[in-house]
């Protein structure tokens, strides 16, 4: 059979090499015990990060001293300073903006992990399929997932997002899912193509094991670490992502508080009022830095081929 | 290597091909149409059927496609509604601003990211290593468009040390000399570069640290040691060379970022760019001008790719022979 | 610290630095105003302008053939001042006039003014084809006839006082030799219309779409030179950049000062804040009639008692107060406080929550459980409030209206619309409740339009569906009424009729503040358009900074 076509070789490079990294990623003269240890710590301290931020999402209600939503006083509480009583200020509206953050964060964080749930999902069912046939079906999906990556994907979700707006929630998960997949996908056919020329699945095919119980059995266990890792990385990207589309008022419907929506509501008057701008931003930082240090750590951890400071090839 | 080259040419010719008609269908099939609301709440809706008629939106989709592609073919991207000229004049217009600007952040994030991964390779583990690979996770972690607030309140605003926005003072521009008109357009264009830069040189930091550090244990850098180099030396003469091709490779890559990190950036600071440009002509469902943008911005990411693997082809000699 | 870099570059690279003035130029005449505008104009061609870009363009470019007073009279021809007729002859039986053409008077491209050219502007204005809005405005002329080469005469309709005032009020006269041979259903997409040929005392230097419009004084105009040298209108899409560069001097005027940033440019050396009166209100809108179904009634908002519930149980001061501060001034009814016959002591609808708890429930709309939104044979008493996104303030009354309303039972949802959008569901009456901000004409026939039932979408703009009999026949006679304080008492009883309709909630009436660096001088601002004496305006020889200095001749480079 011949080899398919190199496909932006440095983009597999790239896939496999991340940012995140290099905060538990540990040079050579390091021995091997002493990188163990720092990918465990950044490992538990992301993960608690992490778990921490969903524990206060789901706790919302317990933990808001008001109902996101409320409006105070519209006279007497509009953009007040942080202060005991409003602990990060209020916003334009009279809200509560700690209130509101903490529910931002349901929405945040659920629109992320959904969004990247979806693309997980359809991008791992894309690149097996397309590793698994291989050959000329392969370089056809291929090629289309060429043309779907050279799609300036902001440039198109904006167009998008804005022409059909306002969309619902659900919509905004499913459009964001729908254009996340394409790195996913690739990672995946690669790792397919990898595992297809091991002995044990060579000999499964030789034996007539029918096509989907391959996948099933040998393929994609193997092909799930990788995706794990790659997922936990988009977390951090939809997130700023979503924010990003709210900032610009086609995001998160009013009154939903979402991180970015937060942002968007405050954005005219942010000379005045710095706690608007500020809070949402070092709201979405640590999320981020919690998700990217997480599937690091994550990829580190579990990949056996993963040589002390080499990338992952 | 013509064959590799005239084989993946001809795969990027197909890649703009299928983003144009996916982006068309995408956008055409959105409610509503440019003349659906030309701005003039009071504008009849007789003289609203005619300008549709006049533009061809009152055909079906399929017919739109059929006569968008013909105009393609013969190098017409559509008439821009709302700039009142040809997209493509448009586009000629705005695409080398979009250019200077990534151009000029490209530089910079290079310069940052190279200097930035050498430095980390050679304290590598030092605490130093460390805290540059903590800020770098930082940068890599800051939506965009909130790192160009943050630059325009504090340098735009508070302390003014830069315009807040825009690519040139609009109003004495023209009548300045040429050194001033670079001067002006330099001014403009500190904020929005840095920002840009500063986003995207995380990643080729991170690229360049692991490069060299898996260049440092290969034979010629032994050798080189042995020769009794200090490591500094050894690094900036014989492994940073080396290590150099890999990451400009990465050049191409960075662009599909660059084209999506730039539309915020342009939005933030006014920069009258693509991005700019596209984010008007979709608020006024400018579709041609859209359609128009988003071809560009996939020509410049295929582009982008196609040049890394070319790079990534003159450097590997495995791939030549193919 | 950037302006003073900025302005030792242009001090050294200037061409002329202001020696190129000509003798004639008196010392007053010079210097260049930098207007910070959110968007571009969409069109400069009087028939089709629409937006206030395009108003304070036109109002440069081209001349009417004579001008309302600062009173805003509508009725008969008093007050009115030469334009480009220097004068105007009634016939006996007051049903034409006669203008003539200032002799002097020349189009920007040096060709003479004719009367012919008042003839085809009238023709223009009305051609179907052409589709300008104003042309139902304009319904009171009978014809326009050409007397000879100076002499225009407009013949009126019988009993139409306010045909004189429609007339030149709304026909901005055009040249003729431009723009006969285009086809009348090409204008909006030609080029020609974007030269911005007129008689104005400004002609268009440049125009960069998107970015910036520039104007120059008209240095041989028939009523002399504009005072300023240059009119730049910069497009500065960032409502924060464009207060940071009028601060920061790059900019002269802000057409609209965001109100909690009045005490901002005020407390600003070189600004000041200037409010000016205007002829806008805002409201919220119900729509009267079925959005699937026009001819049904609205399955909320048919019924009075609903409408009536919402307006009592929204607190209009504390928005007002939340959204404008202490610049903001309340709705006295269903028109801006500046009109001729605007009246403050009409009876409104208290704020009382209470009361529209109990008009909901004794109209069927009750509360299944405490608290709940209220259902009337199970269907939720809940509707959709759009609102454009480009308005600030209308996108803030969104949001706390939505919220006050909750608390009565109602659930709102909101959409917040771009422009396009929004207008599209105007016109074609897709929405619930619309948050509108209009501008009215001086005169009462503008009523006919926004709120009588001939103004139905799509002839006229009255978006909520509202018809009356009664109001429409009183808005008829203060129409065809010479008697002012009759006008005033037809339009009075006409206003409360539509409070007690409730076909909208008055909301408020849009503050106008300008922001000036002091070195301008302006004149005063009307309130049918801050502009029109921009052709007036100075800028004093000793207050000058370098952009004053490029002189008309370095303009057209």
């Amino acid at each position: 059979m011949r080899p398919p076509i190199p496909v932006s070789a440095p983009a597999e490079r790239l896939a496999a090499s991340s940012v995140a990294s290099s905060v538990t990623t540990m040079p050579l003269v390091l021995d091997a015990p002493l990188r163990r240890a720092r990918i465990t710590s950044a490992l538990w301290w992301s993960l608690a990060l992490i778990a921490l931020l969903c524990l206060v999402a789901l706790l919302a209600p317990v933990l808001a001293p008001y109902s996101p939503n409320e409006q105070l006083d519209i006279v007497a509480l509009k953009n007040q300073a942080p202060s005991v009583a409003h602990p990060l200020g209020t916003d334009q509206y009279s809200r509560d903006l700690l209130s509101r953050m903490l529910f931002g964060a349901r929405i945040s964080l659920s629109v992320a992990m959904l969004a990247v749930l979806l693309a997980a999902t359809v991008g791992t069912a894309y690149g097996l399929v397309a590793g698994y046939l291989g050959g000329r079906a392969d370089a056809i999906m291929m090629r289309l997932l060429d043309a779907c990556l050279a799609i300036p994907r902001v440039l198109l979700l904006v167009a998008v997002l804005a022409l059909w707006s306002p969309v619902p929630l659900i919509s905004l998960i499913l459009v964001i899912g729908l254009t996340g997949w394409f790195e996913v996908s690739r990672l995946v056919r690669a790792e397919v193509l990898s595992v297809m020329k091991r002995e044990y699945v060579v000999a499964a095919r030789a034996l007539g094991t029918p096509g989907p119980r391959i996948i099933w059995r040998h393929i994609l266990p193997n092909v799930l670490t990788p995706v794990l890792v790659a997922a936990t990385l988009g977390v951090g990207n939809v997130i700023i992502l979503e924010a990003g589309l709210s900032y610009l008022g086609i995001g998160a419907r009013a009154p939903t508080a979402s991180w970015g929506s937060i942002f968007f509501d405050g954005s005219d008057a942010f000379q005045a009022t710095w706690w608007i701008a500020l809070f949402p931003g070092l709201a979405i930082i640590v999320t981020v830095v919690a998700f990217n240090t997480f599937g690091a750590a994550l990829r580190d951890a579990l990949d056996p081929h993963q040589l002390a400071g080499g990338n992952a090839r | 290597m013509r064959r590799y080259l005239v084989t993946r040419l001809a795969q990027s010719v197909i890649v703009v091909l299928l983003v144009t008609t996916i982006s068309f269908f995408l956008i055409r099939l959105a409610p509503g149409d440019p003349f659906s609301f030309v701005g003039d709440i009071n504008m009849s809706a007789t003289a609203r059927d005619q300008l549709r008629a006049q533009y061809g939106y009152n055909k079906p989709v399929l017919e739109q496609f059929a006569l968008f592609v013909a105009n393609v073919a013969r190098g017409r991207l559509g008439y821009s509604q709302s700039m009142h000229r040809n997209v493509g004049e448009v586009i000629a217009d705005v695409l080398p601003r979009t250019l200077l600007l990534m151009s000029v952040a490209l530089l910079l994030s290079f310069t940052i990211g190279i200097v930035v991964g050498a430095v980390q390779a050679v304290r590598r583990g030092s605490w130093f290593d460390r805290s540059l690979s903590g800020v770098l996770l930082l940068f890599y972690s800051i939506p965009d468009f909130w790192l160009a607030l943050m630059a325009l309140l504090a340098l735009g605003y508070w302390l003014p040390i830069f315009p807040a926005g825009g690519m040139i003072d609009q109003v004495v521009h023209d009548y300045m000399s040429l050194g001033g008109r670079i001067r002006d357009i330099a001014a403009h264009l500190v904020l929005p570069s840095l920002t840009l830069a500063l986003l995207s040189a995380a990643g080729i930091a991170r690229y360049q640290r692991d490069t060299l550090l898996e260049i440092l244990p290969q034979d010629f850098v032994r050798t080189a040691r042995a020769k009794g180099l200090g490591e500094r030396a050894v690094i900036l003469k014989h492994a940073l060379r080396n290590a150099l091709l890999p990451v400009i490779t990465l050049l191409g890559l960075s662009l599909p970022t660059l084209v999506g990190g730039a539309f915020f950036i342009e939005k933030v600071f006014a920069w009258p760019g693509m991005g700019y440009v596209a984010a008007n002509a979709i608020a006024s469902r400018d579709y041609d001008l859209v359609t128009g943008s988003v071809i560009v911005g996939g020509i410049m990411v295929t582009l982008g790719s196609l040049l890394a693997d070319l790079l990534y082809a003159a450097a590997d000699p495995r791939l030549r022979t193919r | 610290m950037r302006t003073r870099f900025l302005t030792l570059v242009v001090c050294g690279t200037l061409v002329g630095c202001g020696g190129r003035e000509g003798p004639a130029s008196g010392a007053l005449t010079g210097g260049t105003m930098v207007i910070s505008v959110p968007a571009d104009a969409a069109t400069i061609f009087p028939p089709h302008v629409f937006e206030q870009v395009g108003i304070a363009v036109r109002d440069q470019l081209y001349d009417r053939l004579a001008d309302i007073s600062d009173s805003l009279n509508t009725i008969g021809d008093k007050g009115f001042t030469p334009r480009l007729a220097d004068r105007w002859e009634w016939a006996h039986d007051s049903l034409s006039v006669a203008f003539h053409i200032n002799p002097r008077a020349r189009w920007h491209d040096g060709q003479p003014v004719r009367a012919s050219d008042v003839r085809f502007s009238y023709r223009l204005f009305t051609d179907p084809k052409v589709g300008s809005s104003v042309s139902p405005e304009i319904s009171t002329i009978d014809s326009v006839s050409v007397r000879d080469s100076l002499t225009a005469v407009v013949w009126f309709k019988p009993k139409r006082p306010e045909a004189f005032y429609d007339f030149v009020y709304q026909v901005y006269i055009l040249p003729e030799h431009v723009l006969k041979e285009i086809p009348s259903d090409q204008l909006r997409t030609s080029d020609v219309t974007r030269k911005g040929i007129g008689s104005g005392r400004f002609r268009l230097a440049r125009w960069d779409a998107g970015r910036r419009l520039e104007l120059v004084a008209d240095t041989g105009n028939y009523r002399g030179r504009a005072k300023l040298d240059r009119v730049v209108w910069s497009v500065v899409p960032d409502a924060g950049a464009a207060l940071a560069q009028l601060l920061g001097g790059q900019g002269d005027f802000l057409e609209f000062v965001p109100p909690d940033q009045v005490k901002l440019v005020d407390s600003s050396k070189a600004d000041r804040s200037v409010p000016y009166p205007n002829l806008q209100y805002a409201w919220l809108g119900f729509n009267l009639v079925d959005n699937k179904n026009a001819a049904r009634p609205h399955p909320i908002f048919g019924d009075v008692r609903v409408r009536r519930a919402i307006s009592m149980a929204l607190d209009r001061r504390a928005m007002l107060q939340n959204v404008f501060g202490s610049v903001g001034r309340i709705s006295y009814g269903p028109f801006p406080r500046s009109i001729s016959f605007a009246d403050t002591t009409l009876r409104l609808l208290p704020y009382d929550v209470n009361a529209a708890k109990a008009l909901l429930d004794s109209a069927g709309w009750r509360e299944p459980s405490p608290g709940a939104v209220r259902e009337r044979n199970r269907l939720p008493l809940r509707f959709t409030l759009s609102a454009p996104t480009s308005s600030r303030p209308r996108v803030a009354y969104a949001v706390l209206i939505q919220e006050q309303l909750r608390r009565v039972g109602i659930q709102v949802d909101l959409d917040q619309l771009q422009m396009n959008a929004f207008g599209e569901r105007m016109n074609k009456r897709t929405f619930d409740a619309m948050l509108i901000g209009e501008s009215t004409d001086p005169s009462p026939s503008g009523y006919k339009q926004q709120w009588g039932s001939a103004g139905i979408p799509p002839a006229g703009q009255n978006w909520t569906g509202y018809t009356n009999a009664t109001y429409d026949a009183l808005v008829d006679s203060a129409v065809a009424t010479s008697d002012k304080s009759q006008q005033r008492a037809l339009m009075r009883r006409a206003f409360q009729l539509q409070i007690d309709d409730a076909p909208a909630v008055w909301l408020y009436d849009v503050p106008t503040i300008a922001g000036i660096q002091r070195r301008i001088h302006p004149m005063s601002l009307r309130p049918d358009g801050w502009s029109f004496t921009l052709a007036d305006w100075t800028i004093p020889p000793n207050e000058r900074i370098d952009r004053d200095r490029i002189g008309v001749a370095g303009a057209t480079p």
